[in-house]
């Protein structure tokens, strides 16, 4: 489609820069908007783009480089960079569950994002490392809600908690997690209903959860097709509840996930895992390099970097 | 800016120079509002063609003139070509002794399940015998979900538990709700990403094998620029992946949902309407049965260009 045709363009136009001889500002005014193209097709926000485009600018001065520097390789190293330290400050560590201490993972996100999925595969991914993990079901919202973190549960065999009749999530959460702390669970999961910013109530539920549960972390999960309401939703849950990390999903499909970079940009959290499939196996830690690439759609970026 | 512009007035004919600066602005408008960018820059594009060679009214700035020729264009992409009247429908399959299929496709976690729920709420109140028939027959809970949808709306669900061949499921269905005098039967199905090509063929041959009256796409209203490839890719397989038909049945609608998630952002509705020419038949607007509306076009073009 379009996004893979635009994806060459810019290949094409660093190539281009690769080979023409002399670069001047017009040229890099052309690749800065090419560029800013591309991320807006991978659904990073208008504003974002904006200043992104600006500070690339900023920082390819001409005039300032020091003679000798190759000048097309600082260029494609500055565009590349700027992108990579927006998706993960190196100021900003993820917090990281600490083993033989009791962990508490809280998931929040909008609706359908892949929160019960991501619950599994996050609790799949520790459990293989040898570590006790659980699962609580604090979604008493979605019809069939607990059934399909049973399954996975069941599939998985992670010890879950969870219940047909009781209605009200924070005395759920609140029970699972003192069940599980008592059985001395290192890292206890809990999935949340999902919820959005317009739906005051629901947010409210949600910090009477996190005051029930008191986490050490708050996993923002977000679909990587999410277009140019992921900033204001992804700062609204962050305002809400203390969100520590985000866990993109759905990376499997066509969608960019620019609407990631959002995410991190008003959360000011780091991305920790992606979500690749349906299976709980379909789970990678994130690797901001590739993602770059990915969001500018450029598949062989890294090799364009070597030369 | 507005002194430039204002000196254009009666001038001369408008030409691509004229407009460029203020195209500018209408498309980072668009795009902000959620317009997919390809969507956003072919609707700037014939907005412009359309204004090239024009003169302006003696009060009228490039402005405003382009935001007439906005207004109008978007209205026009947003309002349906064709009418798609399902009660009327429905009563006719009724006549026939047929039931009346619906079948909800999507990518994964869009709101099938429970835009089919308040579909199948609506159709109760217009007075109809509705069942569903669980054809996710792969993802965890799927069937319980539809299982207490059907509990609490008191309609029958038909179904056969998971990993079962989802085509044949909702032709098992079908003759089921035909035995039993239904109406209406709604068909869920599992969610799948639209490059998935072997999921994408064994919703295919659902389609092929059971020729349902309505396939309605489910998109929600969040998605950014992936809902045109994702509607698109939708079609393309239902046209190319169905194994034995030659004129396969495509998407003859929208289900927009999570409308009451985005504020004014609503422009996912124009790229999908745009990248198919079909209709948004129904808006999600929240989690419950009754949360079911129209497309309000008025609405949605005046949200665009606010
Ligand atoms: N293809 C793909 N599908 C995914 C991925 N993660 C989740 N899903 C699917 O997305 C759909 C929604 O996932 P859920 O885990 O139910 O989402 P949720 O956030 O818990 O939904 P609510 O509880 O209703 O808010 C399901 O069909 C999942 O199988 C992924 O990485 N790739
Ligand atoms: N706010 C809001 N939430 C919605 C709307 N429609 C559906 N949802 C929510 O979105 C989530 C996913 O809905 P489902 O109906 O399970 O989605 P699905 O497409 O069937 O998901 P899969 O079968 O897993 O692919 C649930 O939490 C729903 O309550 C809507 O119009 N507004
Ligand atoms: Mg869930
Ligand atoms: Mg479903």
């Amino acid at each position: 489609m379009v996004l893979n045709d635009l994806g060459k363009k810019i290949t094409e136009s660093l190539r281009k820069l690769g080979n023409s001889t002399v670069i001047d500002d017009e040229t890099v005014d052309a690749m800065v908007k090419e560029i800013a193209a591309a991320l807006l097709q991978s659904d990073v926000s208008v504003k974002i783009v904006k200043s992104i485009r600006d500070q690339i600018k900023k920082l390819i001065n001409l005039e300032e480089l020091p003679t000798g520097l190759n000048r097309r390789k600082h260029i494609q190293m500055v565009v590349f960079e700027q992108l990579c330290n927006l998706l993960a400050d190196p100021n900003s560590v993820p917090y990281r569950p600490i083993k033989g201490k009791q962990n508490i993972i809280m998931f929040v996100g909008l609706q359908g994002s892949g929160k019960t999925t991501t619950c599994t595969k996050y609790a799949h991914y520790y459990q293989r490392k040898g570590w006790k993990t659980a699962l609580v079901c604090a979604d008493t919202f979605r019809a069939g809600a607990f059934d399909q973190l049973k399954q996975n549960a069941l599939a998985a065999k992670i010890p879950f908690y969870g219940s047909y009749t009781e209605t009200n999530p924070v005395r759920l959460a609140e029970d699972g997690v003192k069940k599980f702390k008592s059985e001395g669970y290192e890292l206890i999961i809990v999935d949340t209903s999902g919820r959005h910013r317009q739906e005051a109530d629901l947010f409210e539920e949600m910090i009477q959860v996190e005051k029930a549960v008191n986490p050490s972390d708050v996993v923002f999960v977000m679909d990587s097709s999410i277009g140019q309401a992921a900033y204001d939703q992804a700062l609204a849950f962050r305002n809400t509840v203390s969100v520590g990390s985000i866990i993109v999903t759905k990376l499997d499909g066509h969608a960019k996930g620019g609407g990631a970079m959002s995410a991190v940009a008003a959360t000011k959290c780091p991305i920790i895992f992606i979500g690749t499939g349906e299976h709980r196996e379909d789970f990678e830690v994130f690797e901001v390099k590739g993602f770059v690439s990915r969001l500018l759609g450029m598949g062989d970026i890294a090799s364009l970097m070597e030369k | 800016f507005f002194g430039y512009f204002r000196k254009l007035v009666g001038n001369h004919d408008l030409e691509r120079a004229d407009l460029d600066q203020v195209m500018v602005k209408f498309k980072d408008q668009l795009r902000s509002k959620n317009v997919a960018s390809e969507i956003a820059d072919k609707i700037c594009e014939s907005v412009t063609s359309s204004l090239v060679g024009t003169r302006l009214g003696t009060f009228e700035g490039v402005s405003s003139a382009v935001s007439t020729a906005m207004e109008k264009a978007l209205t026009t992409i947003l309002t349906p070509k064709r009418s798609v009247d399902i009660l009327r429908d429905i009563a006719d399959a009724r006549a026939a002794h047929r039931v009346y299929t619906i079948v909800f496709v999507g990518v994964n976690g869009v709101g099938k399940s429970t835009s089919l729920s308040k579909t199948c709420f609506w159709l109760l109140q217009n007075k109809l015998k509705v069942m569903m028939a669980a054809c996710d027959t792969f993802r965890s809970g799927a069937v319980e979900q539809l299982r207490e949808h059907c509990r609490r709306l008191k309609v029958p669900i038909f179904e056969q538990g998971y990993s079962k061949d989802a085509a044949l499921v909702a032709k098992a269905g079908i003759e089921h709700a035909t035995r039993e005098g239904m109406d209406v039967l709604l068909i869920d199905t599992a969610g799948r990403m639209q490059g998935n090509e072997p999921l994408m063929r064994q919703l295919a041959k659902l389609v092929d094998v059971n020729k349902p009256d309505l396939v309605l796409f489910v998109g929600e209203a969040l998605v950014g620029n992936d809902g045109v490839d994702q509607i698109v890719e939708f079609n393309r397989a239902l046209r190319e992946y169905a194994p034995n038909e030659k004129n396969p049945r495509l998407i003859d609608g929208i289900f927009m949902s999570k409308f009451d998630t985005i504020d004014d952002k609503v422009g996912a509705a124009v790229s999908m309407v745009y990248a198919t020419g079909q209709p948004v038949i129904f808006v999600g607007v929240g989690q419950q049965y009754t949360d079911l509306k129209r497309l309000n076009v008025k609405a949605v073009v005046k949200a665009l260009l606010k």
